[in-house]
């Protein structure tokens, strides 16, 4: 064993209440702790994450109870290589907004780091949970410090908008709340591996009215259409590296909460077509509506929720190469679209409106930043030799191995009015004269910086995609493989009770 | 290391070194930016040889790279234009901003274009058939010029070009499972019929809009002239080359191959033929010489289709001869006008005149490339026309023959108009001040011109290469055999062919440019364009006697039916259509939480409704 | 000495031709003048203004391509010459034809007018580039139903050889003006255009454009290319007989035939008001252009 599982949700979780203590003893330490959990729970993560991938799935049960009657938490490649992507995210976040505006208060500057602890607990929670309840508790912190964080800046639109996300969130819950009622009336179980073996048990109606609430409540999270509304004023009204955090850490929890129902839980076969249909229109949309935008963000996030459509095509394909390049796509959007945010975050700096015509001409100005949004941009539109093309390749190579041309062409054509509308916010960063009420923010160096890791990160993977397909395939086998993960989770308790 | 590796990774390094070590000082740049095209030029032709491949793997894919004899023929006009124009670069961007970032993309252009020629495979053909996409994207958009409207439009045609070729990629990935060409040209057989249309049609359709055929060349004309001069030579020369090159592998390894595939190919030669008519036409009603010069890319782009659509052997190799020719002259033409753009300033052919006794090399050059474009014998324009007409007439398309002859006789019209434009007519006050273009400009120019000029008397130095590649792509030696169609080349063999008629040529022209000069043009005193007859007056300084407006006026007249519809309007209007549509899609999402509750509720309620449609077992 | 008698050889060919084409030139001034109810110039008037003009001393130049042009005019003229075969069977004046490629004729053909189009250029009289503009579109017009009336011939006889067409003329016994009348009537109205008579004449337009091309050139230039285009006359009948008329055993049978076609431009121009440059394009792209279609089609189905 190289870690704990537990402490990956536990010590953010007490970091976070022990900010606003040592912070009334020394400042400074409001902006530094948060960077050490991070960066230990980084180390610790991705420790264990090389573990599970030569070795066996690490299974925690907290305080004895075996499963199914306690709750544990599951380390699997697939698990594992989302969190460890969480919090590296986290990590890279919390550098990027370390001071990320200067005269930031040590009052906001508290909550944002609380809130962000309790986000990046949340989201690790729902990923490495083996227990469908807990699920919930953590998709409830995470939302609870997504609609604060949200609100961060306190002004008008951003209550406006972390009242939308309140209402759908809120939403989201009660149709939690009643699937797991639904399979807990039915089963008696609330862990997720035994939920999974007993399904067969489950009459067919009870199955999928609880597999149609899920599908309601995460799918707010997970920014399916049509119930993303809260999605773009979230992201545009948060704060820049908040909005990263939106596309890097929250967005993905709620992907993985989808598919682990979809693929584990449930065994029924026309969710991947459903999964299929909701992605391609949640693309389709979204991309779409993207076009049309004149604020940065709001295109940033229009474009983050069809990148998820996308996601969720891929795993509708249903085949361990269609989760590969599902689970690829995750990696690369939770590497560049942070970027995106970030850079952009920095290119419409001290602009009210946040317009996209406010960054004409900035490529001159502040040349890394437009150059890493370039990157970004060029990136995540799936141009090689850049990491996006590898994982739209597997997303089209998969969907023609099943014989889906048709659904290749929409993803093709929406592609190719996502180019236009990158191409354009590129264009005018170098080719636009800059107007002279726009003043230039340079980037503090910590949040260069950030930006410069997840920059080189998509050149990497870029060049070389091996480098990362080997904890992609062991985490594509480890979803496909459901009777393993049953196994896994129930063998421990099965020995105990023999 | 293996060669191909080591130039390809010079090219790349050349690249980033030069953007980033050019910040240093501009020699080191200059320096950094000719020895990284040269050098990997020079390795690939001293150490590359055709049929040793090299492969690896990525992501469970078998890339493999190698160079076959058809693509060591384009690696001639890529490499070669590739370092002429580089040199002519340096000195034509002196002084220009962001030159770092120009000589990488230009570099980095090379590089995807030899990466596509070295490619067996492919997933590393589309890999660097989209290098190649942005890299002289960015070369389009570099004077920051309509870049929203020219450069848009430019990626976003070649993205659905690269995209309709990715499609045929996964689909032939999930048929043959290899992504090899080899491969995928010895399992097509093996293909469904509509996997046998769908595949070579996708491709096409990639191809096509590199090689700007109708109706995909919307982009051609402005972002051939958006770009800076010395890449526009590439851009049209070489570049637009890479798409032949794909749809000579299509059309000969895929489409021969298709039950009553003969109608695509009529299609594709037809098309072609339509591009060259209507490139040709709108080249004469062009006064900016670039637009002329993209336009007419487009038209000459036309033959070569229509060559390659016909696909007899001697179609083949009047088109690939053609191609080689196009990079010749155009590759000048286009560094022509670089060079009188920066000594002008402008080059816009109403305003400049009377550049020849100014510019007297540039007007050699231009002079040479535009006989060959014409298609004018001795040059070697004409032999690839000729090619073009003979096969056209000995495959039995007795129309298309007088489309191309339509269109390479409107030619004439716009060569003119560019050699009169810029160099000959009244010399103006205005450009009273213009020297030469230094030489670093003209040396290059002045190779290109020669090369027409021994290609046109020996074209077998070319017609050599092309036979290999052909043979390579399963057609039959034709050395000497089809070059005997004709009587013409019947009689002279095929090294020394069009030898005899030169010296004819030469030799008249030697005894009556004697015959004017001997006695005669020493008592001669040159006289300015201002001392002309005028009806029996001497006109005054001041007149304005340049004639440059409404050029070809009455020609525009008489073809203005032919020239009222513009497919750009039809592109614009679906443009806009599909604008308003995403406008509307935009307003799904009001901005009012009530409505997105609504939304989620409506979601459940229609789940709930159709469960058992939707998910029952 | 092969060498030396294919030179002199050609050398006859061209004196022939001068001679025959500027006494053409010389007849039809005549002629036109009779229509007109003038008297007219003798007939070797244009032997006259030759030696005129060889004896005048040039004065200026316009700069090097304008001194030039001529020359690349007349290599064009002696060059088609070279390729049109001057009678049946071969024998004298065989010169460079081998065969004779009418493709290869066609583009020779131009090389010429665009030489001299840039040695006009040169001089900067916009009279002259007028000129030249509409010579090259109403080029494009004719050359439209031209090039149909020899695809057409080249269809038919499966060959791109004037040799072999006027070979297979004499086997056949009947002359292609009967075998393919289509062929020949689009071809004949292409003439029209290619001799520049009215109604096709606005490129030299003697009024207005002051002779057009030719107008900055005077003494050896315009020597040069008034023989040239006298050659030029002689090389585009020739071809007209070699292609249409079954060629001529001997050079009388060769001069009636060519003086009978050269009446068709000739009396009908002299009866024809002058058309502008895009009515003249329209009207080449109008019937001529018909009858070539035709002409091919007869020559695929027939």
């Amino acid at each position: 064993m190289v870690g704990s599982p537990v402490l990956l949700i536990a010590i953010p979780l007490l970091a976070a209440f022990l900010i606003p203590l040592i912070g009334m003893i020394w400042k400074e330490s409001v902006r530094l702790i948060p960077g050490l959990v991070l960066a230990f729970m980084l180390v610790s993560s991705a420790s264990m994450l090389l573990y599970v991938t030569n070795n066996s799935t690490i299974i925690e049960t907290i305080a004895g109870w075996q499963a199914p009657w306690g709750i544990n938490l599951v380390f699997s490649p697939l698990t594992g290589f989302l969190a460890t992507l969480m919090i590296f995210l986290g990590f890279i976040v919390w550098l990027f907004s370390y001071r990320f505006k200067r005269n930031v208060d040590f009052e906001p500057a508290k909550k944002y780091f609380i809130f962000l602890m309790m986000l990046v607990a949340g989201a690790v929670g729902i990923v490495i949970t083996g227990d469908i309840f807990n699920q919930f508790v953590f998709i409830e912190i995470t939302s609870i410090s997504a609609y604060a964080l949200t609100a961060f800046y306190t002004g008008r639109n951003s209550a406006e908008a972390s009242f939308k996300y309140l209402l759908m969130g809120s939403l989201s819950s009660s149709a939690l709340l009643i699937a797991i009622a639904i399979i807990y009336s039915q089963l008696g179980t609330l862990n997720m591996a035994d939920i999974a073996d007993k399904m067969y048990l489950m009459p067919t109606g009870y199955k999928i009215t609880a597999l149609i609430f899920f599908f309601m409540g995460i799918g707010i999270e997970a920014e399916i259409f049509p119930l993303n509304g809260w999605a773009p004023d979230a992201y545009t009204e948060a704060p820049g590296p908040i909005g990263a955090a939106f596309a890097g850490i929250v967005v993905k929890a709620g992907v993985y909460a989808m598919i682990r129902l979809v693929f584990t839980l449930f065994d029924i076969p026309n969710s991947m077509q459903f999964l299929v249909v909701i992605g391609l229109v949640t693309l389709i949309v979204a991309e779409t509506s993207a076009i049309k935008q004149d604020k940065l963000k709001r295109m940033l996030a229009y474009s983050s929720i069809g990148q998820m459509g996308l996601v969720f095509v891929a795993f509708g394909i249903g085949t361990a190469e269609g989760v590969f390049a599902a689970l690829f796509l995750m990696l690369n959007h939770a590497i560049i679209k942070p970027l995106l945010f970030l850079s952009g975050s920095y290119l419409v700096f001290n602009s009210k409106e946040k317009k996209i015509s406010e960054v004409n001409g900035l490529g001159k100005h502040m040349p890394i930043t437009s150059l890493l949004f370039a990157l970004g941009a060029f990136a995540i539109v799936g141009l090689p030799p850049f990491s996006g093309f590898w994982s739209k390749l597997s997303v089209l190579t998969a969907a023609a191995n099943e014989g889906m041309i048709l659904i290749i062409a929409l993803v093709l054509i929406v592609s190719v009015v996502e180019i236009v509308y990158y191409f354009r916010v590129v264009n005018r960063i170098y080719f636009f004269e800059k107007s002279d009420n726009v003043v230039v923010q340079k980037p503090r160096i910590n949040a260069m910086i950030a930006m410069l890791i997840l920059g080189s990160i998509i050149l990497v993977i870029g060049f070389d995609p091996d480098i990362v397909s080997i904890y992609l395939h062991k985490a594509s086998h480890d979803l496909m493989n459901t009777r393993e993960y049953i196994d896994n989770v129930l063998s421990i308790g099965q020995s105990l009770t023999k | 290391m293996e060669m191909i590796y080591l130039i390809l990774v010079l090219f790349l390094g050349g690249a980033v070194l030069t953007w980033l070590l050019g910040k240093i000082s501009p020699i080191i740049r200059d320096i950094l930016f000719i020895s990284s095209v040269i050098i990997p030029t020079v390795l690939f032709f001293m150490n590359v040889e055709v049929g040793h491949d090299v492969s690896f793997q990525v992501l469970g894919y078998k890339l493999s790279w190698g160079i076959s004899y058809l693509a060591y023929l384009f690696s001639y006009i890529v490499l070669g234009l590739g370092s002429l124009a580089s040199v002519y670069a340096v000195a034509a961007m002196k002084g220009k901003k962001n030159l770092g970032f120009f000589y990488s993309n230009f570099i980095l252009s090379i590089m995807s274009m030899m990466g596509i020629l070295l490619s067996r495979d492919l997933i590393s053909f589309f890999i660097f058939w989209e290098i190649m996409t942005w890299s002289s994207y960015l070369m389009v958009v570099f004077r920051g010029k309509d870049v929203q409207k020219v450069g848009i439009k430019y990626f976003v045609f070649s993205a659905i070009g690269a995209y309709a070729m990715l499609m045929a990629i996964v689909i032939v990935n999930s048929l043959t499972n290899s992504l090899l060409i080899s491969d995928l040209v010895s399992s097509f057989g093996s293909f469904s019929l509509s996997m046998k249309w769908l595949i070579p049609l996708l491709l096409l359709i990639g191809f096509a809009v590199k090689s700007a055929m109708m109706p995909l060349h919307v982009w051609a004309p402005g972002a051939y002239s958006n770009s800076p001069m010395a890449f526009t030579s590439m851009f049209s020369g070489a570049l637009s080359k890479m798409g032949v090159y794909g749809m000579i592998i299509v059309m000969v390894s895929l489409v021969s191959y298709i039950p009553n595939g003969f109608w695509l190919k009529e299609t594709i030669a037809w098309l072609g033929g339509i591009t060259a008519v209507g490139g040709t036409l709108w080249a004469v009603a062009q006064d900016d010489a670039k637009k002329l010069l993209a336009y007419s890319s487009v038209a000459q782009l036309g033959y070569i289709i229509v060559g390659i659509g016909i696909g007899t052997p001697l179609a083949m190799l009047s088109a690939l001869f053609m191609a080689v020719m196009h990079a010749i002259f155009k590759g000048n033409l286009f560094l022509v006008v670089g060079a009188i753009e920066r000594q002008t300033g402008t080059s816009n052919l109403t305003e400049v005149s009377g550049l020849i006794r100014k510019m007297p090399w540039t007007f050699i050059s231009a002079l040479f490339s535009i006989i060959a474009l014409a298609g004018i014998p001795p040059l070697g324009g004409f032999v690839g026309k000729w090619m073009l007409y003979e096969s056209l007439i000995g495959s039995n398309h007795y129309l298309l023959v007088i489309v191309v002859f339509f269109s390479s006789t409107a030619a004439f019209l716009y060569s003119y108009k560019f050699l009169f434009g810029f160099f000959l007519g009244q010399e103006e006050k205005e450009w009273s001040h213009i020297k030469e273009a230094p030489a670093m400009m003209v040396v290059p120019m002045m190779i290109l011109a020669v090369a027409t000029f021994v290609l046109g008397t020996f074209p077998g130095l070319v017609l050599n290469p092309i036979d290999n590649g052909l043979q390579e792509l399963g057609f039959a030696s034709t050395q000497g055999r089809y070059w005997e169609m004709s009587a013409l080349f019947n009689e002279w063999g095929n090294q020394v062919m069009l030898q005899p008629l030169v010296y004819a040529i030469i030799a008249v022209f030697l005894f009556f440019a004697a015959f004017l000069t001997i006695k005669g043009f020493k008592h001669t005193r040159y006289v300015t364009t201002k001392d002309i007859s005028s009806s029996g007056e001497v006109p005054k300084e001041h007149e304005n006697l340049t004639f440059s407006q409404n050029f070809f006026q009455p020609f525009l007249r008489a073809v203005e039916p032919f020239m009222k519809r513009r497919i750009d309007t039809y592109y614009s209007g679906i443009g806009n259509g599909l604008e308003a549509i995403f406008d509307f899609t935009r307003r799904i999402y009001t901005g009012n939480g009530q409505t997105y509750a609504l939304y989620a509720v409506i979601f459940i309620v229609v789940l709930l409704m159709f469960k058992n449609a939707l998910f029952g077992l | 000495m092969e060498l030396i008698l294919n030179i002199l050889g050609a050398i006859a060919t061209i004196v022939l031709a001068f001679t025959v084409g500027m006494s053409y030139g010389g007849i039809v001034r005549k002629i036109t003048a009779r229509v007109h109810n003038r008297m007219g110039p003798p007939w070797y008037q244009n032997f006259i203004d030759a030696f005129k003009l060889a004896g005048k001393t040039t004065a200026i130049n316009h700069g090097i391509m304008q001194h030039f042009g001529p020359a690349f005019i007349m290599v064009s003229s002696i060059v088609s010459l070279m390729i049109v075969p001057v009678l049946n069977g071969g024998g004298w004046f065989e010169n460079l034809n081998f065969g004779g490629d009418l493709i290869f004729l066609l583009y020779i053909m131009v090389f010429g007018p665009l030489g001299m189009a840039l040695g006009a250029g040169q001089t900067g009289n916009p009279n002259s580039a007028i000129g030249i503009t509409r010579g090259l579109s109403q080029m494009v017009g004719f050359e439209i139903p031209w090039v149909m009336a020899l695809v057409a011939l080249m269809v038919q006889f499966d060959t791109t050889s004037i040799v072999d067409i006027m070979r297979i003329q004499n086997e056949s016994g009947t002359w292609m003006m009967f075998s393919s009348p289509f062929a020949f009537i689009a071809a004949v109205m292409a003439m029209l255009g290619m001799f520049r008579y009215s109604p096709f004449d606005i490129v030299g337009a003697p009024t207005e454009l002051a002779s057009g091309p030719v107008s900055e050139n005077g003494g050896k230039y315009l020597l040069t290319m008034m023989s040239s285009g006298s050659i030029f006359a002689f090389v585009k009948l020739t071809l007209y007989v070699d292609l249409f008329m079954g060629g001529a055993d001997n050079l009388i049978i060769l001069v009636l035939k060519t003086f009978a076609l050269y009446m068709i431009p000739v009396l009908y121009g002299i009866v024809s008001p002058r058309y502008r440059t895009e009515q003249s394009i329209r009207f080449f792209w109008g019937w001529p252009t018909f009858f070539g279609l035709l002409a091919i089609l007869y020559a695929v189905f027939v």
